[in-house]
């Protein structure tokens, strides 16, 4: 029992990170119908972000995810003026390969510039554990829990609260219904895509402490974002939050019970599973994938 | 999706160009001493393969492909076990791993065809990593990272040669092969059927276009295509492991050579390993490996976005242009 208590704990604190990267990856689906191949490098930079205002600084990543998420979005913009509203509306093939460009260009640009070694930051939760009714929690990862629900709240809030987030709302039903409404629909783009990579960002520092940090790292996750939002349903946000939550779960203790690499191959199984007999998801909506809608 | 807007290349002057450039790379020899050229030669025509075997369910058929490399690790792999292990000729073994890598092929194709856009990309790119995952995790069959050394025994027979140049034949052999393959299905019935659905595949489907079988024949033959190339590719290089057969980045440069070509046309792939291959190598002997990928990063976002034609439309235009001046010479003269 508490074993079982441990394994769901690990897993929801996990689970919760990923949440604040899905959401961003099902939010530009919805929005601009584009999947965001290089999502999960946002993140990458947020945790060399990280690193360098720690190693440099000595600024705790608790301090600078408020410094770091302004600058990708910022990127965000860059890269949604540049690349992604070139791209949207255009056959599958650059819709796909411009971002997995984005993603090959930038892994490569961070290999380039900070080579590949492997480097980490500590704060002062670093190693700490705490205990609560038998469960231990590391405290680095509870902390960065919480702040990655402080995030995901505000971008709620942003969402469902202000006219930009119920314009970008509108768009996601029906742009053309939300055009002739007077919404800017490149406008309500440009937010989306540029919110969404900073919460990548920003889960990217608050990471840093937890996970190790090198180039690739965007690549070893990329893939696991991916089933969670086609789980939650493409362009769902409560989905992609339970899903990841879901996933956080089922990781911490397949790998428990069969190793690590088969209980990868057993939840890539469930995902073609999933893709291949309920594409929408277990919350989405069918016919997500045609742009027109 | 448009792919050519107009085709001022007659079938007749490509005909006549394809034949004199195989001439061409058939009398190659006599002119390439370099070890290093010669190398890289046989290279570009595997990927120009590769690429080609990928164009016919991804450029014809439109099923955007990020798990070809599975197909290529299968034929990789048959080839090599069954002469480790049972000492069966790559000669049969590059057939038994086509069919596998076609069966394969067939079954992913059965169970995606309705996937439409993204969702069909991300399944290919599911299957991909399952079968990588496989292949480093099964460590009794494929003895995972570890790779497999194939023994220099026997010779010719088995598929195994001393002069690089014989290397060179056999890719270029197999390069006719996929090539002549590929441009018979882009006149077949078929092709036009492939084209037609990728199109638009409910108008395809109600004019009586058998969607599900289209796309899994040609899914099926570009699987067992790319298994040939895995196949020579091992006899090539003489060791595989996992990362140089089934990994994700190998499916997307294989999707990136064809695009970069020019997807949907038969010699668009073969034009996009002379183009990428060479400034791959070029650029990582001159500026290391990173710096390649950054080019490749760039090159792929410029051509989806600028070019999606590819570079063989560059070419076509080209050749338009050059007729046209000639013939405003000639009537200035006349």
């Amino acid at each position: 029992m508490q074993l079982v208590l441990q394994i769901i704990a690990n897993g929801l604190l996990i689970g919760g990170l990923y949440a604040l990267l899905a959401v961003g990856l099902t939010l530009i689906f919805g929005v601009l119908r584009v999947v965001n191949f290089a999502h999960a490098e946002f993140m990458m930079l947020g945790m060399y972000g990280a690193y360098w205002l720690w190693a440099l600084y000595g600024l705790d990543p608790y301090l600078s995810v408020f410094l770091v998420t302004p600058v990708i979005f910022l990127l965000g913009v860059a890269v949604d003026r540049l690349i992604v509203r070139r791209s949207i509306g255009k056959p599958d093939v650059t819709v796909v390969f411009a971002t997995l460009g984005l993603s090959i260009f930038l892994q490569n640009a961070a290999l380039t510039l900070w080579r590949a070694d492997i480097r980490s930051v500590s704060t002062f939760a670093t190693g700490s554990v705490f205990v609560v009714g038998g469960v231990r929690l590391s405290v680095a990862m509870t902390v960065s829990f919480a702040v990655a629900l402080l995030f995901a709240l505000a971008l709620w809030i942003f969402l469902t609260r202000t006219m930009y987030g119920k314009g970008i709302q509108a768009v996601a039903q029906n742009r053309r219904a939300a055009a002739l409404m007077g919404i800017d629909v490149k406008r309500a783009y440009m937010i989306t895509y540029s919110v969404a990579v900073a919460a990548a960002g920003a889960m990217g520092v608050l990471v840093a402490p937890i996970f190790t940090i090198f180039p690739r790292v965007g690549q070893t996750q990329i893939v696991t974002i991916f089933v969670i939002v086609v789980l939650g349903g493409l362009g769902s946000v409560p989905g992609a939050v339970i899903a990841a939550l879901l996933v956080g779960i089922i990781r911490s203790g397949a790998g428990f019970l069969f190793g690590t690499a088969w209980g990868e191959l057993a939840y890539f199984a469930v995902f073609l599973l999933v893709l291949i007999v309920r594409p929408q998801g277990l919350f989405g909506r069918r016919g997500a994938e045609v742009y027109g809608g | 999706m448009k792919i050519v807007d107009s085709t001022p290349i007659s079938p007749a002057a490509a005909r006549i160009t394809a034949a004199a450039v195989l001439v061409l790379l058939l009398l190659l020899p006599l002119f390439i001493r370099n070890i290093y050229w010669i190398d890289l030669g046989v290279t570009v025509l595997i990927w120009a393969s590769l690429a080609t075997a990928w164009n016919i369910s991804g450029g014809f058929a439109g099923g955007l492909s990020l798990g070809h490399a599975a197909f290529f690790g299968v034929g990789a792999y048959t080839s090599t076990l069954l002469f480790l292990r049972l000492g069966i000729t790559p000669w049969i073994g590059i057939f038994v791993g086509a069919v596998l890598a076609g069966l394969l092929g067939a079954l992913l194709g059965v169970i995606t065809f309705r996937l439409k856009g993204p969702f069909f990309v991300l399944a290919t790119l599911a299957f991909g990593i399952v079968i990588h995952i496989i292949n480093v995790n099964w460590r009794g069959l494929t003895r995972g990272a570890a790779g497999l050394l194939l023994p220099f025994r026997g010779g010719p027979q088995n598929m195994l040669f001393l002069n690089l140049w014989a290397y060179w034949y056999l890719a270029l052999g197999l390069l006719v092969l996929t090539v002549g393959i590929s441009a018979a299905i882009e006149r077949s019935r078929l092709g036009y059927y492939l084209v037609a659905l990728r199109e638009d595949e409910d108008a395809a489907r109600s004019l009586g276009v058998r969607v599900v079988r289209s796309k899994v024949v040609a899914a099926a033959t570009s699987a067992a295509l790319a298994a040939c190339v895995g196949s020579v590719y091992a006899a090539f290089i003489q060791y595989i492991d996992p990362d140089s057969t089934t990994q994700f980045e190998l499916s997307v440069q294989i999707a990136l050579v064809a695009i970069v070509g020019g997807m949907g046309t038969t010699f668009g792939p073969v034009l996009g390993a002379a183009i990428v291959i060479p400034l791959g190598e070029i650029l990582r002997a001159r500026v290391g490996g990173g710096a390649a990928l950054v080019v490749y990063g760039l090159l792929l976002m410029v051509i989806v976005l600028a070019a999606p034609n590819g570079a063989i439309a560059g070419v076509r235009l080209l050749v338009l242009r050059f007729r046209r001046l000639i013939q405003s010479r000639g009537a200035t003269d006349a």
